[in-house]
């Protein structure tokens, strides 16, 4: 696998990639701000983009207006977004176009090797990554009186490990059920979120979506 | 007579500043002595401004049909103005009070708000009113100090113009030429000097009180002056705490997160390839130090625990021994000043310290801290090759508006090549 890194600060750009060495992903081009993302992607090709939200030159939101450009110019391009606070908006912003292919994942999370590698791989196979405390902050938004409302306390816990891309069989060892109730819980979301049995793996991502209210 | 006016003294005291230990007091104080000198003098510049004045307004007003009126007049407010900043400066060696200059500043733009500048502004005609006022005033005083002083003085030295030979005659009847006789005189006379005293600070406090409401900033002015520097001391601490985040996010967040990164990464290798996982544990135990250090300079970036503690003298002494040049500190205040000043000035000499590390080249500097009347005046100087500039955003410039908040000045003054002095000049008392 092929990534471009976009990182401003230089320890943390050099350990990412001797990080995603150690997984056996190659870092084709390691950049410090927008505008050299957008060039790298354009020039490497790459599948998939790591991108921190705050570079210079405003620290703002630099990474994510690149890492959306980044995409505009090669739609369908895995972009894993890295992130020091939890910004629900950022989060909206980024899946809003589509939640294909899309991480968006606190920076502290790096710190997991595995788990991170993971998400990473996911990510670039076409996956939805959330972070966990970003899915708990829009379940607590959201769930005040809509009708996501209705949801129980484990479905919503199932949901929030589906917003993070997790197969069943994951969320199963998560919660210490069966896979089975993990299944009926899942059918039970869909069926009070209204979300008709359709290409299959798609209502998974519509679910989450459903949160965000891009549905 | 002197112990009543002292014991009636008591509660006048607390409004006219008498001393605290009556005619002796007084007469030891040399604002007591400047402020005579003053009132015996300040007749002249009176007479001086009154004459000018009123020639140079009737001309200029008699000429304002031909356009020579104009500039005439509005060189002779110029005048006046200068005038007027002169005695507002005079007002703290004579009365020990100090005046800010009131004047709108300067427009920008626009040639009629230019030109409609001088005669707009109030300050300018409370300039006039005083100066035209210093002749009839200063007569009084004059008059008045004369006549105290001569009486004084005269019969105080009886004793000795008998032994010069030297009778003095109060009617034909009464002439004073016996020590003995002199005696009761002097006596007089040092009675009359104590109350002369009392009426030079009276007077002198009057018209201390003339000049604060006439050469002052009046309400408008000062609440002009006070919204802007609040605006001013609001946008520098919000640009404090942007800055703090900043550096929280970029300094030891990062390297915390590199050290996470590396310990996650040892772990991983633990088992696989336990030299390198080695490696990654050492490399990440440097990087936690580093972590640490980081957040240290930056708590005392925030507030430095030692000036709270031990005051300027040795918050200054550790910036210094922090420098990579050699700084010599000197601090000379008699009582520390409120902690607001007290850091404002430290963090003046810390960004001026940072910025000559980072950009002057310099092999020496210095920093003074000194008592001026009733400011603190901080002063950094170093031999570097300057161009240093107080631009908007900038450490200096934000360091510049928190010094305004607390009613102070911050300068800088340095030409390319150099040297370098930054100078702040701040309130003792807020």
């Amino acid at each position: 696998m092929r990534v471009v890194i976009a990182e401003d600060s230089v320890l943390l750009r050099e350990g990412l990639v001797r990080l995603l060495a150690d997984g056996g992903i190659d870092t084709v081009a390691a950049v410090g701000d927008g505008e050299a993302l957008v060039a790298a992607v354009r020039e490497h090709e790459p599948d998939l983009a790591l991108v921190d939200v705050r570079m210079p030159p405003s620290h703002t939101d630099e990474g994510l207006r690149a890492a959306l450009a980044a995409r505009t110019l090669r739609p369908g391009l895995p972009v894993l977004v890295l992130s020091q606070y939890v910004e629900e908006h950022y989060a909206t912003e980024l899946i809003g176009r589509g939640a294909a292919a899309v991480g968006y994942l606190l920076k502290e999370r790096v710190a997991d090797v595995a788990e991170f590698l993971e998400a990473v791989r996911r990510v670039a196979a076409g996956g939805t990554v959330l972070d966990p405390d970003v899915v708990t902050q829009l379940l607590s938004r959201r769930r005040q009186g809509n009708a996501v409302g209705s949801l129980t306390a484990r479905e919503s816990e199932v949901l929030g490990l589906m917003a993070q891309g997790r197969s069943n069989t994951a969320i199963a060892g998560r919660l210490g059920v069966t896979e089975g109730a993990v299944e009926k819980h899942i059918s039970s979301i869909f069926g009070k979120l209204r979300l008709d049995p359709a290409p299959d793996d798609h209502r998974r991502v519509l679910a989450v979506l459903a949160y965000l209210g891009h549905t | 007579m002197t112990a009543g006016a002292m014991r009636a003294g008591g509660s006048l005291r607390e409004r006219v500043p008498f001393g605290p230990r009556g005619p002796i007091g007084l007469f030891l104080d040399p604002l007591t002595w400047r402020a005579a000198v003053y009132l015996l003098f300040s007749v002249v510049p009176g007479m001086f401004w009154f004459t000018a004045l009123a020639v140079a307004v009737s001309v200029s007003l008699g000429l304002l049909i031909v356009w020579v009126g104009l500039p005439l007049f509005l060189l002779t407010i110029l005048c006046w103005r200068g005038g007027a900043m002169l005695e507002r400066r005079l007002m703290w060696p004579a009365f020990g009070i100090s005046i800010r200059d009131p004047y709108r500043p300067w427009p920008d733009a626009g040639f009629v708000r230019r030109l409609t500048w001088l005669p707009s502004d109030p300050a300018t005609w409370k300039d006039l009113g005083y100066l035209l006022l210093l002749f009839p005033l200063g007569l009084v005083e004059f008059t008045l100090s004369a006549v105290l002083w001569s009486c004084s003085i005269g019969f105080t030295a009886q004793p000795v113009l008998v032994l010069l030979g030297v009778p003095t005659s109060i009617t034909p009847e009464l002439v004073i030429d016996t020590v003995p006789e002199s005696i009761p005189w002097m006596l007089l006379g040092l009675a009359f000097t104590a109350g002369t005293l009392y009426v030079v600070r009276g007077m002198g406090w009057l018209h201390g009180m003339l000049a604060v409401a006439l050469l002052g900033p009046g309400d408008e002015e000062q609440v002009t002056h006070l919204r802007a520097s609040r605006a001013r001391g609001v946008d520098a601490a919000e640009a404090e705490r942007r800055r703090i985040e900043r550096d929280l996010h970029d300094g030891a967040q990062q390297r915390l997160l590199a050290v996470a990164m590396d310990l996650g990464r040892a772990q991983a290798k633990m088992e696989s390839d336990p030299d390198e996982a080695k490696e990654l544990l050492a490399q990440a135990h440097a990087g936690a130090k580093a972590a640490i250090a980081e957040l240290r300079d930056l708590a005392r970036g925030i507030y430095p625990a030692i000036l709270t503690d031990r005051g300027l003298d040795a918050a200054l002494s550790a910036l210094a021994a922090r420098a990579p040049v050699h700084v010599s500190v000197t601090v000379d205040i008699d009582h520390r000043p409120p902690p607001a000043v007290e850091s404002i000035a430290y963090f003046v000499v810390a960004e001026s310290l940072t910025n000559m590390a980072k950009h002057s080249l310099a092999t020496e500097a210095s920093v003074r801290v000194a008592k001026e009347r009733d400011h603190v005046l901080v002063e950094i100087y170093d031999n570097g090759m300057g161009g240093a500039v107080a631009s908007p955003g900038g450490g200096l410039a934000g360091l510049a508006d928190r010094a305004a908040t607390i009613d102070g000045t911050l300068t800088v003054h340095s030409p390319p090549g150099g040297p370098t002095v930054i100078s702040a000049r701040l309130p003792y008392e807020w």
